[in-house]
C-alpha cells in the first residue's frame, strides 16, 4: 500500500522452498558428480552456499568428504552372513541389515529406533552419523527413506525444508502463526513486507511492520510495555464511564468518537474524556486527541486535579502515549474484522439492494485496506513521539501527527458509520430506502477520504522516516519546496493565528479546489465540498 | 550410604531387557579390567565397583558407580553417578554426578556400559588434581530436588583432563 514495492522481497510458500531446494540439490549433483542425498547433506553443511561448497570441493575433495562423513566408497554387503548388530546384539542374516556405507552393520529395527531417536531430538538429525562412535559415516536421506517409520521420514523431509530457510540469511519465516510461507528479501531499503497471508511484518527484526519507527525503537516500545503492563492493564479496558453520566459505556467502534445512549447522549472523545464539540474547537480542525501538553489541560471530569497532580509524574506521559498507541492497535484490530465483513456479507447484500456488481463496489475494500493500514502506522507514530526529545520536532511532530489523526479519524467514521445507513434494510418501511444517487455521494465521499488519507500518511511515514529533517533546515528560510505535502516548519508556525492544512495534491486551482477543513480536491464546478460540506469560500 | 535420585522410572522394554541380558553376559565372560559387577537381581539397575588404576592419583581407591537403565535403553543413554562418596575429581561433582559427554549428548546406541565404564576410568586416570568442579557448590545446590544429570544442560569442560 505505500509507494512501489517493486521487487524488494519474494514470498514463498512451501512448494516454491521445495523447487527451490531441488533445484540446487539438482545442481551440486550434477556439477560434482554426486548421488541426489549426497548433495543434500554438503548443502545442509554449507548452509546452501552453493559457490563456497564447489569452492571447497573441488580445492580438495578428500577434506570436505572427510569432514561430512561421506565414504567414498560404500562397503559392499557380505552376501548373505551372519552377522551381529552392533546395538541389540542379536545375530542376522547380513540381507537384513544396513550401514551407512560403512562395515558397522546394524538391524532393521535398530535403525529405526536410533533414526527415530535423532529426529524426536530434532534438526540435529540433518547430520546424523553412524551409531559406531569411532566413525563418523553420515546417514544420508535414502538411509532414513529406507529405514525410518513413515511420520519420521516426513518430519526429516520437513527439518530439510526449515534449515533451507533457517540456515539462508536471507530468507525467514513469517512470523503469522499458522501460515507456512517465508520471505526471501532481495534489496535493501525499508523492511515492511506483506506476506501471502496479507499479515505485515518488519522482515527484519520480525515484528509486526513499524514503519516509520525503526526496529530499536519497537524493541525499546515493547519492553517498555512489558515492564509497565501491570499499570496499563486497566487501559486496555473495553469500557470507561461517561463523563457526564458516570453509567459505564463499551467501545464497540472503531473510532474514538463516543455517544453514550439516550438520554444522556453525551458526546465525547474516548481518549481524553472531553467533550467531543470543543475537540473541534480547539483543534480546529476535525478530530485530534495526540498531543500530551493539551491532553492534560482538557481534563473535564473529577479527577481533573488528581490527574494534574499526577501529571509531572513519568508514568502519566508514558500513559498517554501507551493508551493511543494501544487505542489505534485495538481499532486496528476492529478494522480487520470490518473488512472481512465487508468482504464476507456487505457488498452482497449492497450488490443485492443496489443492483451495483462487486466489482464496482471495490471503494469499500480500499477503504478498509487504508484504514488498516493508516491505524498501524498512526500506533506506531505515539512509540516515534514518545522517545522524540527535540523541542522543536517535537511540536512539529505533534502537528503532523495530529492532522493525521484526525483525517484518519474522518476516514475511519465514513466508512464505518455511512456505510451502516446502506446496509440497514428497513422491513417495516418507516422510512424511505436510501436512494441510488445518496449511495453514489458516498461513494464519492469515502473514496475521496480513502485518497485523501493515503496521500497524506505516505508523506508522514517519509518525513519521520526523514527524522523530520525538514524542520531545521526550512525553518532557515533555505528550501521553499517540499516534496511532500506536509507543511514546512515555517507553516506550522505561521499556522497557529491562521490554520494551514496540509495540500493533498498540486495547487493548480483549475484542477479544482482543495477544501479548507478537510483538504478533498474538488472540482470546480461545486461550491460546496462533497467531503465535509464546508462551503469553497 | 545414600543413593541419590532413584527415578520413578518404567519398566524395561523387551529390546532393553534383551540386550542387557547380552550385556550382562558377556561382562561376565570378560570383564573390564578395574571393575567388579555387585550381583543383585535387578537387570534396571546395575551398581559397580571401581578400582583406580596404579600409578594414578586414585591408586588402590574404590568407588561404587550406579547405573540406571531407562525403559529405551539402548536408544536413551543410561544414568550413570558414582554413589557417595565420589572421588573427588575436576569433573565429578560432590553429589556424584559426571560431567562426561558421552553419558548425555555423545551416547550412542552401539556403546556398552563396559565402554562407558572404560571411559570413566581413562578420566580418573587422567585427573591431575583432586579437587572439585569450580562450580561444585552452585551447581550441587540446583539438584537438591533429586534432579538427576540427565535433565542438566551440561557444558562440558575441556576434554584434556
Ligand atoms: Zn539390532
Ligand atoms: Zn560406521
Ligand atoms: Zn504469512
Ligand atoms: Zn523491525
Ligand atoms: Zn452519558
Ligand atoms: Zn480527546
Ligand atoms: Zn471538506
Amino acid at each position: 500500500m505505500f509507494g512501489n514495492y517493486g521487487q524488494r522481497y519474494i514470498v514463498l510458500t512451501e512448494k516454491d522452498i521445495n523447487e527451490r531446494q531441488e533445484e540446487d540439490i539438482g545442481k551440486v549433483s550434477a556439477v560434482l558428480s554426486i548421488r541426489r542425498e549426497e548433495a543434500c547433506v554438503l548443502l545442509h553443511h554449507y548452509k546452501w552456499n552453493i559457490s563456497k561448497l564447489s569452492d571447497e570441493w573441488f580445492a580438495d575433495e578428500e577434506k570436505v568428504r572427510d569432514i561430512v562423513g561421506l565414504l567414498l566408497n560404500g562397503i559392499d554387503l557380505p552376501n548373505s552372513r551372519k552377522l551381529t548388530c552392533g546395538i541389540c546384539f542379536e545375530g542376522y542374516s547380513s540381507d537384513v541389515m544396513s550401514s551407512a556405507g560403512c562395515d558397522h552393520f546394524y538391524c532393521h529395527e535398530c535403525w529405526e529406533g536410533y533414526i527415530s531417536a535423532a529426529i524426536s531430538d530434532g534438526p540435529g538429525c540433518l547430520s546424523l552419523r553412524c551409531p559406531d562412535p569411532s566413525c563418523g559415516a553420515m546417514v544420508l536421506q535414502n538411509m532414513i527413506n529406507k529405514l525410518a517409520k513413515d511420520d519420521d521420514k516426513v518430519r526429516y523431509a520437513r527439518f530439510i525444508l526449515r534449515a533451507y530457510v533457517e540456515d539462508s540469511k536471507k530468507t525467514k519465516w513469517c512470523p503469522a502463526p499458522d501460515c507456512t510461507c517465508a520471505v526471501e528479501f532481495v534489496s535493501d531499503g525499508n523492511y515492511d513486507v506483506s506476506c501471502n497471508c496479507k499479515f505485515s511484518f518488519c522482515w527484519n527484526c520480525t515484528e509486526e511492520a513499524h514503519r516509520p519507527v525503526n526496529c530499536e525503537t519497537v524493541s525499546r516500545w515493547i519492553l517498555k510495555n512489558s515492564a509497565e503492563s501491570e499499570n496499563m492493564n486497566w487501559i486496555l479496558a473495553n469500557s470507561k464511564p461517561c463523563p457526564k453520566c458516570k453509567r459505564p459505556i463499551e467501545k464497540n467502534q472503531g473510532c474514538m468518537h463516543m455517544t453514550c445512549t439516550p438520554p444522556c447522549k453525551f458526546e465525547f472523545c474516548w481518549l481524553c474524556l472531553g467533550s467531543w464539540a470543543e475537540h473541534g474547537e480547539r483543534t480546529g480542525g476535525f478530530y485530534a486527541c495526540n498531543r500530551y501538553e493539551s491532553a492534560k489541560k482538557e481534563g473535564v471530569y473529577d479527577e481533573t486535579e488528581a490527574r494534574r497532580e499526577r501529571a509531572k509524574n513519568s508514568l502519566e506521559r508514558y500513559m498517554h502515549y501507551y493508551e493511543r498507541w494501544a487505542s489505534n492497535q485495538t481499532s486496528r484490530q476492529k478494522a480487520q474484522a470490518d473488512l472481512q465483513k465487508a468482504e464476507k456479507e456487505q457488498l452482497a447484500k449492497l450488490t443485492d439492494v443496489f443492483g451495483i456488481p462487486e466489482t464496482q463496489l471495490k471503494f469499500i475494500i480500499e477503504a478498509w485496506s487504508q484504514i488498516i493500514e493508516c491505524r498501524r502506522v498512526l500506533k506506531w507514530t505515539y512509540a516515534y513521539g514518545y522517545y522524540l526529545d527535540d523541542k522543536v520536532k517535537s511540536e512539529f511532530f505533534e502537528y503532523l501527527q495530529g492532522e493525521a489523526e484526525s483525517g484518519l479519524e474522518r476516514l475511519h467514521q465514513c466508512a464505518e458509520k455511512d456505510l451502516q445507513s446502506f446496509l440497514t434494510v428497513r422491513s417495516d418501511n418507516t422510512e424511505p430506502a436510501p436512494s441510488i444517487a445518496e449511495f453514489g455521494d458516498f461513494r464519492v465521499k469515502l473514496a475521496g477520504l480513502t485518497s485523501v488519507t493515503r496521500n497524506y500518511f505516505e508523506n508522514l511515514v517519509q518525513a519521520l522516516e526523514a527524522g523530520l529533517e525538514d524542520v531545521h533546515s526550512t525553518a532557515q528560510g533555505t528550501t521553499s519546496s517540499n516534496a511532500t505535502n506536509i507543511p514546512s516548519k515555517k507553516a506550522v508556525t505561521k499556522g497557529k493565528t491562521k490554520k494551514q492544512l496540509p495540500r493533498t495534491s498540486s495547487d493548480n486551482s483549475d484542477e479544482g479546489w482543495p477544501c479548507e477543513r478537510c483538504t478533498f480536491i474538488n472540482p470546480s464546478s461545486v461550491d460546496a465540498c462533497s467531503v465535509c460540506d464546508k462551503h469553497r469560500y | 550410604m545414600t543413593s541419590s535420585s532413584s527415578p520413578s522410572r518404567k519398566a524395561l522394554s523387551k529390546i532393553a531387557c534383551n540386550r542387557l541380558q547380552k550385556e550382562l553376559a558377556e561382562w561376565q565372560v570378560s570383564p573390564p579390567s578395574g571393575f567388579k559387577y555387585r550381583v543383585s537381581d535387578n537387570l534396571q539397575r546395575w551398581v559397580i565397583e571401581v578400582t583406580g588404576a596404579a600409578g594414578t592419583l586414585y591408586a588402590g581407591e574404590t568407588y561404587q558407580l550406579q547405573v540406571d537403565f531407562p525403559e529405551h535403553y539402548p536408544m536413551e543413554a543410561p544414568q550413570v553417578i558414582f554413589l557417595n562418596p565420589a572421588p573427588m575429581h575436576p569433573h565429578i561433582y560432590s553429589n556424584g554426578h559426571i560431567c562426561l559427554d558421552i553419558l548425555y549428548d555423545s551416547w550412542s546406541p552401539a556403546m556398552t556400559v563396559s565402554s562407558v565404564c572404560i571411559s570413566i576410568l581413562s578420566m580418573l586416570s587422567s585427573s591431575p588434581a583432586k579437587q572439585r568442579p569450580q562450580d561444585n557448590d552452585r551447581y550441587v545446590r540446583n539438584c537438591r530436588n533429586g534432579r538427576s544429570p540427565k535433565e542438566t544442560r551440561w557444558w562440558f569442560h575441556d576434554d584434556k583432563v
